[in-house]
C-alpha cells in the first residue's frame, strides 16, 4: 500500500497548537469519547518551554461551540475554566460619525433566512428602526445584557446564537489537559535547534536542543508571528496588507470590574478611535481592553493618552496605576498556508488585525480542512496543498476585504487615519466593484463567490446598514413578499418582549452555571 | 403568596392544618417531583418522567397528572380519587429548611422543619393539630417530620441517579403526541424519558454498577409507568364528556 502521512509534528503551543492538535485527534483517534487503540494519527506538540504565548484574541465565533463539543470538553467546564462568558456579536461605537452612533453586528442571522432575504423589504423602514433590530431578537437583548440561554438550556444549545469571550491563556491550558489526557496528544517540551530537510525539501524532522529528532510526515507550524517553518525556513513570501489596513500596533490592559457583581457586557464593544479603535471584553473576572493603531499616523503615546482616556470614560478607577502592554504585528498573510509537508495555522499564516475576531475561527477552519484530508496519500500532498491554498487566499481576500468595509464606510472628518482609510487606492478593487452594486441592492450570497465562507452576505448587510449606506433599491418589491416580511418583522417584535422575560442576565446565568453546570442534554 | 417561617411549639401551638386534597389548597398541579425511593408506589398510577428545574436546570424525576399547566386529572372531589399522593405534594404545607448551629465551639448543619404560613391549608379550626395541648409534636407531626426526612434523602438519592442516567448517556426528550375522543391534538414536550436504545446496549459492568445502588429496578419502573400515560387519556377523555355533556 501506498505510503501514508499519518504521524503529525505540531510546532508551537498557543492556542492555535492545542486547538489544531485537539481538532485531528478528535476527528481521527476518537471514537464516542473513547481513545481508539491504534490510534490513526501520531500526533505531537513541541513547544519551548519559556516561550510566552501572546495571550489576546479573546473573542471566538459560534463555530467555537461546535469546534469545543466535538473535541470532547463540556461547555460548564470550559466556561467555568476559562472565565469565558458569552459573545453574541460586536458593538461598533463612534465608527460611522463621531457622534455617539453605535450599531451591532450580531451573531445571529436575520429572520427568513436561508430561504429569504429580507433586507430590501426592511430598506423602507430605515428611519423607523435599524437593520439588526428589524431582523432578529438578538440586538436588543444582548445590548441589554441578557444571556443567550437559559440555565435549563442544554450545553452548547441557544436561544440566541452565541459564542464566547475567554482568556487566551487559561484556554490554551484547557486545551492542553484534554488533547495530552482524553486524544492521546504527545507533548514535548524542548526548544527547536534545527529545522532538517530531506533530499526533496520537505521537512524531515525537528531537532531539538536536547539532541532529540522529531520525525513526522507532516509538520503543522503554529509557531506565531515567527512563523519558524513556513516563513522563516521554507521562506515562502510574505504578502503585507498595511497599504490597505493601517493598523500594527497595540496596546492591551487587564483590568478587574468595579464591583464583584457589575453587568458583563455580552458583545465585543468596539469604540473608533482618533487613529484606530478599542476593543473592550468583558470576561467573568476581568475587562481585557486594549487599543489597535496605526503607528504611521500616531506614536505610542498618544495611542497610550487615548486608552487611559477611554479607561476612564468606561468608568475604570486608577488607571494611572494599570500597566499596558505593547504588541507589533505586521498586517498581512503568506503567499501560501501550506508548502511542500508543512502547513501553518494561526499567526503563523497570518494576522490582519483583530477586528472581527476572525483569528481563531480561522484556526478552526485551517485544522478541520486539514483534517479533512487525512490520512492522505503521499502522491497526494502537492494537490492537497494546492487545494487548501486557494480556499486560504479567498479567505483572506475576504476577510480584508470585509474589515476594509468598516473603514470605508466610515463618514468620520477628524484625522487623516479616517480619510487615508477612503482613498480609493487603498481599497481592494473588488470591494471597490461590490460597493458600486450595493448602490442598487442589497448584498446576497451571489455577491460570495466562493463556497464555505466565514462572512456571509448577512454580515455585510449588518455592517453596511449599520453604518448607515444608501441603497436605491432599483428592482420593485411584490407585495407578497412584502407582506411575508411584514410577518416576520411582527414575530420578531413578539419574540424581543417573550425573551426579554425569559432570559437571565449574562452574569447571573454564569453564576448560576458555576453553582450547577449546564444540563449536558 | 408563600411565606416560610421555622416552626416551632410557641407560636405556633394553636395551629391546625387541612389534609384534604383540593385545587383550592393548590393540588392542581401537572406534575410533582418524585424520587426512586418512591417509584414503587408512583408507578402504579402516574407516569414518571424527567423534567428540567427552571431555576437551576437540574433534572427532577416527576410523576405527571395531566397534559397542561394546572391540569390535575387526578384531583376528584376532595379524594384524589383514592390513589396514592406522592410525598413532596403530601408534604404541603412544610418544607424541609437548614439552619446553622454551633455545637460544642464548631458550626454545624441540621435541617428543620419550615411551614408557609400563609398556605390555604394553615387553619385555627379544623385539621390535623400539629402539637399536643400539654406540649410535645402530635403524631401528624411526627408523620410530616418523616416525610420530610424521605424527601430529603430521595430528591439527594435523585441527584445521584440522575447522575448516572447521563453519565450513561440514558436521557432522552421526547415529544407525547395526544388526540383525544374529540378529535383535537395535543402535544407535550419539555419532558425527558429512559432511551431505551443505550440503555440496551449496556455494558455488564454498568449495569452491574446500576443494579448495586438499585437504579436498575427504577429504570425499569420508569419504562413500565409509561403506559399511564393511557390512564390519564382516559381520565381527560371522561372530563371532556362530562364537560360537555
Amino acid at each position: 500500500m501506498e505510503q501514508q502521512i499519518k504521524s503529525i509534528v505540531i510546532v508551537g503551543g498557543g492556542t492555535a497548537g492545542w486547538l489544531t492538535a485537539a481538532i485531528l485527534a478528535a476527528d481521527h483517534n476518537v471514537d464516542q469519547g473513547q481513545l481508539l487503540s491504534p490510534t490513526a494519527l501520531n500526533i505531537t506538540l513541541v513547544e519551548s518551554p519559556d516561550v510566552a504565548t501572546i495571550g489576546v484574541g479573546e473573542g471566538t465565533w459560534p463555530s467555537m461551540r461546535h469546534t469545543l463539543q466535538h473535541i470532547g470538553i463540556s461547555e460548564t467546564e470550559f466556561i467555568n475554566s476559562c472565565d469565558a462568558s458569552f459573545k453574541q456579536g460586536s458593538q461598533f461605537n463612534n465608527w460611522c460619525t463621531n457622534s455617539a452612533d453605535t450599531y451591532l453586528h450580531p451573531f445571529s442571522l436575520p429572520v427568513g433566512i436561508p430561504d429569504f432575504n429580507i433586507c430590501p423589504y426592511w430598506l423602507p423602514f430605515l428611519q423607523q428602526v435599524s437593520f439588526a433590530d428589524a431582523v432578529n431578537a438578538q440586538a436588543r437583548l444582548s445590548l441589554a445584557g441578557l444571556a443567550p440561554k437559559q440555565i435549563s438550556t442544554a450545553e452548547y444549545s441557544f436561544i440566541n446564537n452565541y459564542g464566547y469571550h475567554l482568556d487566551a491563556g487559561k484556554f490554551s491550558n484547557l486545551l492542553q489537559q484534554h488533547a495530552t489526557s482524553k486524544l492521546g496528544v504527545q507533548h514535548v517540551k524542548a526548544h527547536i535547534a534545527q529545522i532538517r530537510n530531506t533530499v526533496t525539501g520537505n521537512i524531515d524532522a525537528i531537532i531539538t536542543t536536547d539532541g532529540r529528532a522529531l520525525h513526522a510526515d507532516l509538520f503543522i507550524d503554529c509557531s506565531g508571528a515567527a512563523s519558524m517553518l513556513l516563513g522563516q525556513h521554507l521562506a515562502v513570501p510574505f504578502i503585507q496588507q498595511k497599504q490597505v489596513l493601517f493598523n500594527d500596533s497595540a496596546l492591551a490592559v487587564q483590568l478587574p470590574y468595579p464591583q464583584a457583581d457589575a453587568a458583563i457586557a455580552s458583545c465585543t464593544q468596539s469604540t473608533a478611535q482618533p487613529n484606530g479603535w478599542v476593543w473592550d471584553i468583558g470576561l467573568q473576572s476581568r475587562r481585557g481592553v486594549g487599543h489597535v493603531y496605526s503607528s504611521a499616523h500616531c506614536s505610542d503615546d498618544q495611542a497610550e493618552q487615548q486608552l487611559r482616556h477611554y479607561l476612564q470614560q468606561s468608568g475604570a478607577e486608577n488607571t494611572e496605576l494599570l500597566t499596558l502592554r505593547k504588541l507589533s504585528f505586521n498586517p498581512g498573510h503568506y503567499a501560501r498556508c501550506w508548502q511542500k509537508n508543512c502547513v501553518a495555522i494561526g499567526m503563523a499564516a497570518g494576522f490582519i488585525e483583530p477586528l472581527e475576531a476572525s483569528a481563531l475561527a480561522l484556526v478552526e477552519w485551517s485544522a478541520k480542512y486539514v483534517s479533512a484530508q487525512l490520512p492522505l496519500p503521499n502522491s497526494l500532498l502537492s494537490i492537497a496543498a494546492d487545494r487548501m491554498n486557494q480556499a486560504f487566499n479567498q479567505h483572506w481576500q475576504q476577510i480584508i476585504e470585509f474589515l476594509k468595509l468598516h473603514y470605508v464606510l466610515s463618514k468620520r472628518r477628524d484625522h487623516d487615519y479616517w480619510h487615508d482609510h477612503r482613498e480609493s487606492s487603498s481599497i481592494p478593487p473588488r470591494l471597490q466593484h461590490l460597493l458600486q452594486f450595493w448602490q442598487h441592492k442589497v448584498p446576497s450570497n451571489q455577491d460570495i463567490t466562493h463556497s464555505d465562507v466565514l462572512f456571509p452576505a448577512a454580515s455585510y448587510q449588518y455592517i453596511l446598514y449599520g453604518m448607515g449606506f444608501e441603497t436605491q433599491q432599483s428592482a420593485p418589491l411584490k407585495p407578497s413578499q412584502q407582506k411575508k416580511a411584514q410577518a416576520l418583522f411582527e414575530e420578531n417584535i413578539k419574540r424581543v418582549q417573550q425573551l426579554a422575560a425569559a432570559l437571565p442576565p449574562n452574569r447571573q446565568l454564569l453564576d448560576k452555571i458555576r453553582q450547577y453546570g449546564l444540563p449536558p442534554i | 403568596m408563600t411565606k416560610h417561617v421555622l416552626l416551632n411549639s410557641i407560636e405556633h401551638l394553636d395551629l391546625k392544618v387541612i389534609t384534604e386534597r383540593g385545587a383550592e389548597f393548590g393540588d392542581n398541579v401537572w406534575f410533582t417531583p418524585t424520587f426512586p425511593l418512591e417509584f414503587r408506589s408512583v408507578q402504579a398510577h402516574y407516569p414518571i418522567f424527567f423534567h428540567k428545574d427552571a431555576s437551576t436546570g437540574q433534572f427532577f424525576s416527576v410523576a405527571v397528572f395531566g397534559f397542561s399547566h394546572q391540569e390535575n386529572l387526578f384531583l376528584h372531589d376532595d379524594n384524589w380519587r383514592g390513589y396514592y399522593v406522592p410525598l413532596t405534594l403530601r408534604r404541603q404545607p412544610f418544607l424541609i429548611g437548614k439552619q446553622v448551629v454551633r455545637e460544642d465551639g464548631a458550626e454545624q448543619t441540621q435541617t428543620v422543619i419550615h411551614l408557609d404560613i400563609d398556605s390555604p391549608r394553615v387553619s385555627k379550626e379544623q385539621g390535623e393539630a400539629l402539637f399536643l395541648p400539654l406540649g410535645g409534636g402530635s403524631p401528624y407531626l411526627d408523620e410530616v417530620s418523616n416525610m420530610l426526612k424521605t424527601i430529603h434523602l430521595g430528591l439527594q438519592d435523585n441527584a445521584a441517579f440522575v447522575a448516572l442516567l447521563l453519565e450513561h448517556k440514558l436521557l432522552e426528550s421526547f415529544t407525547l403526541d395526544i388526540q383525544l375522543d374529540d378529535g383535537s391534538k395535543h402535544q407535550m414536550i419539555g419532558f425527558y424519558t429512559i432511551n431505551e436504545d443505550s440503555l440496551a446496549a449496556l455494558s455488564t459492568e454498568v449495569l452491574g454498577q446500576l443494579h448495586a445502588k438499585g437504579y436498575l429496578q427504577a429504570i425499569y419502573m420508569l419504562i413500565a409507568s409509561q403506559a399511564n400515560v393511557r390512564s390519564l387519556l382516559k381520565l381527560k377523555n371522561q372530563l371532556n364528556a362530562t364537560a360537555a355533556c
